[in-house]
């Protein structure tokens, strides 16, 4: 008999044993449908995952590649990591040499050098604006507004003065406390009217310095920055784009918010609650019922007062009566603000859209909605790596956001300033710096000076870049701000000088060369990653330059090793089902071979060889086992082209990271299927694998001595 | 019913080979859940372990304290002495009450900074927390340092002292011994500096450390011009965790009834919550209750997520479990048909061979999950005691632990064996009924 004739009569006979004993088959073969099932769409889900992750971190912020100091005592990590503080990245000193031995490797596109530091903004208390506006009279010389105004501040500094006097039940230093109290007093005192009028500086300097501080009502803010080459990191990251205001000019100095952060962090409270409301609304959540939502719009209305203080006095009754017109009958008898705004933010399912739009068409043109806004300029603080503090004042050009990171708040933690800014913030001196740093040195005599003198020689209290001379009427001093790096010491400067900003033209050179802490690099095809990451290694070695090389999943820190996480876990559950699975179907499968002892014996006896039944049975579980996966694999192609379809939420925030979106759109490959097909195989194979072999042990005499 | 028991037994080892198998994948699952359990259970042990050593007491007295209106909101209790004697008097089973001071501010080395939570403690009353904490050894937190514990905690009774966790100590590159500036940042852009002594370093325990560090009181209270009046919480520590809901709507009405202000419970920790108390419209302190596991909220998730993911698995398992019984029922009740017809002519009721191939599975179920559910103890015991150090950071931030551990209970054990034979027994049914409801005349000729 050929082999081929042999085969034949096999397969025969095993599909004819499949039928025979259907309820095994449908036993073990819907087993085997569904772990091919599960293999081919927790594939598919691994894979579409791992793509988009690919996806998202690479067209933020990673590159493909990411290259930073060898020096570095941390690893990088691009979303921030466990600990809130500065890592020490080391520094790559000159960029230009890093960047063009970098381009020259083949396959690689583009190289975006990068610097993360963190800064702080306080934001505006109300005494602030209502100072600046009066800095800003007096520069106009309109008495009657500054009259105004003075009035202003003295309403505050009642509420102040109050607030001094039950601060001292807590306070240690009851010194003080008397001493804020007296500055108060004067301020509320007749005579600080001829004070202003007499020497308006000194009078501003007073109020911004003394009067100011006590004011605890303002905001404080955790800035994380990222300081790149803005015009190259636009063209490269494709997935970038600006949403409020601009783009940063070519050349300009400034800060680009991130969208979630300006919304989150940088929103005024009852806005940002009744979006989020909104939001919960929209996904089809009701206010009535749900106990925490009745809590957060019952909180929401407690915030009243945020509306109201910023209100001019003029505009509280025309607007109460604007807002007793939309909420109509619902509307308290009461005249009193506290008690109409109260009730007009106490919104329910019905009355929820009518009151949103109120609340944007009337009240916020009326109150300061963003506390950074687009457009403004605010005083980032950064520390030093030794913890000396440095300030300086940016603009907000824009918001920007990632498409489809829209909703993740790991790919909107940072914030975006340009290289100039980002090196004034990380506190590295300039070559200029270091060679005025150096004559300081020779005059006075000192060998060594350690980084901390260093640094408050240059910029401390009479320092080289100290500006305690500096007054309100030395406007002409403006163009010295870029070296504005002012001792938290030097209060007064910095109030006074709060408006001066920087806002020359650098050009590419002075913008991009200079120290940078990484540098993201794009290749043409990230197949080509693990050769380029050897290249760079090699060259940076061969060359000196010190650079360590790792791939975006590292890059990405915590939030890289979270997927790998997911993956081990997925991985893990997969493994066991299969385990299971395998052992209940040799079971199975060992059962149905005891049932069938006679009919081996007969086979036997009449010829056939244990070859002929080993194979006879792993040909009935391979045939099983292919007709089922075929089953299971058609199950998974319809499963997951649904899910393809509705998408799978990204419950998580730091899945939206991960799936690149609000929601996973899988996809199946035919790898993904192959795998499922070679999987189940095996697993048929091996789990009649004992069965067969007892099956071949069964001895011919057993078919003539019937049932047992 | 002991003959039907004995009967069912002498089935199982007639079948041995089939029993074995079954058994096996039986004795796997329940392994499988075991340790599913075991680990849920121990980050769960580690959560309430962490949480209610450096977050928070089983219950806590806090409060927020507003000089205006529109003030920022300091977390304080202002006045201190009055507020614990209405909790000494009225709180039954109270192990002890310790004191913590709240402050937020910048940690300085020479090379780098961390931004904490700072935590006044009164050293004299902190026995447990000492005892609890874990001390790092320099190695894991410093290159080249030594393989022992260095410092000692207690040493937080002297002025101008720090205690750092080991991230902490590793990103500031610092020792015992060495010294550390710290600044507080405020809302109104005040800042205050300090400089202490580091005096120890303790193990991290996952996210819960990533934003603390433990000073002496007196330190937080100069940092912050505070006077000794004030503290930032009471944790109150039960002899029963289970009775901090209790404990604290009960104290709550005592609160009241004393004339404080008690804010609506927000199951939050307190840094949620300043945003929303500067803005309502009030002044002056009032008081904030919470329970152990508000504070710690923002770590919940972690066991959600976990436990969802051990139930979706376990229910994939039984259910395969449950397919692979059902068919071994099956082949049993057809190979057993004659010997069913034989005792169902001598007089078997139907609901007795219903009974006997019922508790033929609970038999096999019991006997196998029992297995399983040793020898997932023992690996337990053995994961344990060999303390593996996960190493991967994102991993120690879910477990909250740096070393793996499995918090295997009595009851666990139970609960697992029951639920898998309980679905055991469930499989067995309709095959049960099956035989059950066989003719002894149809059976008996059932020879073949």
């Amino acid at each position: 008999m050929n082999s081929l004739a042999t085969l034949r009569v096999l397969v025969e006979m095993a599909i004819r044993d499949l039928g025979a004993h259907w309820v095994k088959s449908l036993i073990v073969g819907s087993l085997l449908a569904f772990g091919t099932f599960l293999v081919v769409t927790g594939g598919a889900l691994l894979d579409s995952i791992s793509t988009s992750m690919e996806e998202s971190i690479t067209s933020s912020l990673a590159g493909h590649l990411q290259v930073y100091s060898a020096d570095a005592e941390d690893s990088l990590e691009l979303f921030g990591g466990t600990v809130m503080g500065t890592a020490d990245l080391g520094e790559i000193d000159e960029w230009g040499p890093v960047r063009d031995t970098i381009l020259g490797i083949e396959h690689v596109e583009h190289a975006v050098p990068m610097g993360i530091t963190q800064a702080v903004v306080f934001g505006r208390s109300e005494i602030d604006r209502v100072l600046e506006a009066l800095a800003a009279a007096v520069d106009e010389g309109d008495v009657a507004r500054q009259q105004a105004l003075l009035g202003h501040v003295r309403t505050i500094s009642a509420t102040l003065r109050e607030e001094i006097e039950s601060r001292s039940i807590t306070s240690s230093d009851p010194e003080q406390a008397a001493e804020d109290l007296a500055a108060v007093e004067e301020v509320m005192s007749a005579d600080f009217d001829a004070r202003l009028a007499e020497d308006p500086g000194e009078a501003l300097i007073f109020l911004d310095t003394r009067i100011a501080p006590l004011a605890q009502d303002g905001q404080l803010y955790y800035l994380r920055c990222i300081g790149t080459d803005l015009d190259e990191f636009s063209e490269v990251f494709d997935r970038f784009r600006i949403v409020d205001g601009q783009m940063i000019p070519e050349g300009r100095r400034g800060l680009l918010l991130s969208k979630r952060f300006y919304e989150i962090w940088g929103k005024m409270t009852v806005a940002r609650n009744l979006d989020a409301f909104k939001n919960r609304l929209e996904e089809g959540r009701r206010i009535a019922g749900d106990a925490t939502f009745e809590n957060l719009v019952k909180a929401n209305a407690a915030q009243y007062q945020r509306v109201l203080f910023q209100l001019e006095p003029g505009e509280v009754g025309p607007l109460m009566t604007t807002l007793k017109g939309v909420m109509g009958t619902a509307a308290p008898d009461s005249e009193a603000p506290e008690e109409i705004l109260e009730a007009f933010l106490l919104v329910d399912d019905d009355t929820f859209a009518a009151r949103y739009d109120a609340f944007y068409e009337h009240i916020a043109p009326l109150i300061t909605i963003y506390e950074l806004p687009v457009g403004g300029v605010v005083t980032l603080r950064g520390f030093t790596k030794s913890g000396y503090m440095r300030a300086l004042n940016v603009r907000i050009w824009g918001t920007y956001e990632f498409t489809g990171l829209e909703k993740s708040d790991l790919a909107g933690a940072s914030n975006l300033v340009d290289l100039v800014t980002f090196r004034d913030l990380y506190g590295k001196m300039s070559a200029a710096q270091q060679a005025e740093l150096e004559d300081i040195r020779v005059e006075a005599g000192i060998a060594d000076v350690s980084r901390d003198d260093a640094e408050a020689a240059l910029f401390g209290e009479g320092g080289l870049f100290g500006s305690q001379e500096r007054t309100i009427e030395e406007p002409e001093e403006e163009e010295l701000v870029d070296e504005e790096e002012l001792d938290e010491e030097e209060e007064l400067d910095e109030a006074v000088t709060a408006s001066l900003i920087d806002d020359r033209v650098y050009s590419k050179a002075e913008m991009v060369e200079g120290m940078v802490l990484n540098a993201a690099v794009v290749l043409d095809d990230p197949v080509h990653m693990p050769v380029v990451q050897a290249e760079i290694e090699s060259l940076a070695e061969s060359e000196g330059l010190g650079l360590q090389v790792v791939d975006w999943q590292t890059a990405a820190g915590i939030v890289g090793q979270l997927t790998y996480v997911l993956r081990g876990v997925l991985l893990v559950a997969i493994f066991v089902i299969f385990l299971v699975t395998l052992v209940i179907i040799n079971n199975t499968m060992v059962m149905a071979t005891m049932d069938r002892t006679t009919e081996i014996g007969t086979m036997r006896a009449i010829g056939a060889q244990r070859r002929f039944v080993i194979v006879l049975f792993l040909l009935e579980t391979v045939i099983l086992g292919l007709v089922s996966g075929a089953v299971g694999g058609v199950l998974a192609i319809a499963f997951v082209g649904w899910l393809g379809h509705v998408g799978v939420p990204a419950v998580q925030d730091i899945l939206v990271l991960l799936f690149a979106g609000p929601r996973l759109y899988p996809t199946l490959s035919l790898g993904n299927l192959l795998t499922g097909v070679v999987v189940v195989t095996a697993i048929s194979l091996l789990s009649t694998l004992y069965p067969s072999v007892l099956a071949a042990r069964v001895p011919p005499v057993v078919a003539m001595r019937g049932k047992e | 019913m002991r003959t039907l028991v004995e009967i069912a037994l002498r089935n199982l080892l007639a079948a041995r080979r089939r029993s074995a198998l079954l058994g096996t994948a039986i004795a796997l699952v329940t392994l499988m859940l075991v340790l599913l359990l075991g680990l849920s259970k121990g980050i769960e042990d580690n959560m309430v372990e962490a949480a209610t050593t450096v977050s928070a007491g089983h219950v806590n007295v806090a409060g927020f304290f507003k000089s205006t209106s529109t003030s920022a909101a300091a977390p304080i209790v202002t006045q201190k002495a009055p507020v614990r004697a209405i909790v000494e008097e009225n709180v039954d089973g109270i192990e002890y009450i310790v004191e913590r001071d709240r402050g937020w501010g910048k940690i300085i080395s020479d090379t780098g900074t961390v931004n904490v939570g700072l935590n006044g403690l009164i050293a004299a009353d902190e026995a447990r927390f000492f005892a609890e904490l874990e001390m790092a050894l320099e190695s894991e937190y410093a290159e080249d340092g030594r393989d022992e514990a260095i410092g000692d905690p207690r040493r937080l009774a002297e002025h101008d002292t720090i205690l750092l966790f080991a991230s902490h100590a590793k990103q500031l590159r610092v020792r015992v011994g060495d010294e550390l500036t710290i600044k507080t940042e405020t809302n109104a852009g005040v800042t205050n500096t300090v400089d202490v002594e580091v005096v120890a370093v303790a193990r991290d325990m996952g996210f819960m450390t990533s934003f603390t560090a433990f000073l002496p009181r007196s330190t937080v209270l100069e940092l912050y011009q505070l006077n000794e009046m004030n503290t930032g919480a009471l944790w109150i520590y039960l002899d029963d965790i289970d009775r901090s809901a209790a404990v604290m709507n009960d104290l709550r009405g005592h609160l009241a009834d004393a004339g404080y202000v008690v804010m609506d419970h927000d199951p939050n920790p307190f840094f949620f919550k300043f945003e929303r108390v500067q803005g309502e419209d009030w002044s002056g302190q009032q008081l904030d209750l919470t329970m152990w596991k508000d504070e710690v909220s923002y770590v919940a998730w972690i066991l959600a997520a976990f436990d969802s993911l051990s139930v979706f698995l376990t229910l994939i398992l039984v259910a395969i479990i449950a397919v692979g019984i059902m068919n071994a029922m099956w082949t049993a009740v057809r190979e057993r048909t004659a010997e069913i017809g034989t005792m169902r002519a001598i007089g078997m009721q139907r609901g007795h061979v219903l009974l006997l191939f019922l508790i033929e599975a609970v038999l096999l179920g019991l006997l196998a999950t029992g297995v399983g559910a040793g020898i997932g103890a023992l690996l337990a015991v053995l994961v344990n005691a060999s303390a593996i150090d996960v190493g991967v950071e994102a991993v120690q931030a879910i477990l909250l632990s740096n070393t793996l551990s499995l918090s295997v209970t009595p009851q666990a054990l139970v609960g697992a064996m029951l639920f898998i034979t309980f679905f055991t027994a469930l499989a067995a049914v309709w095959p049960s009924l099956r035989a059950a409801a066989l003719r002894p005349v149809d059976a008996l000729r059932h020879t073949e």
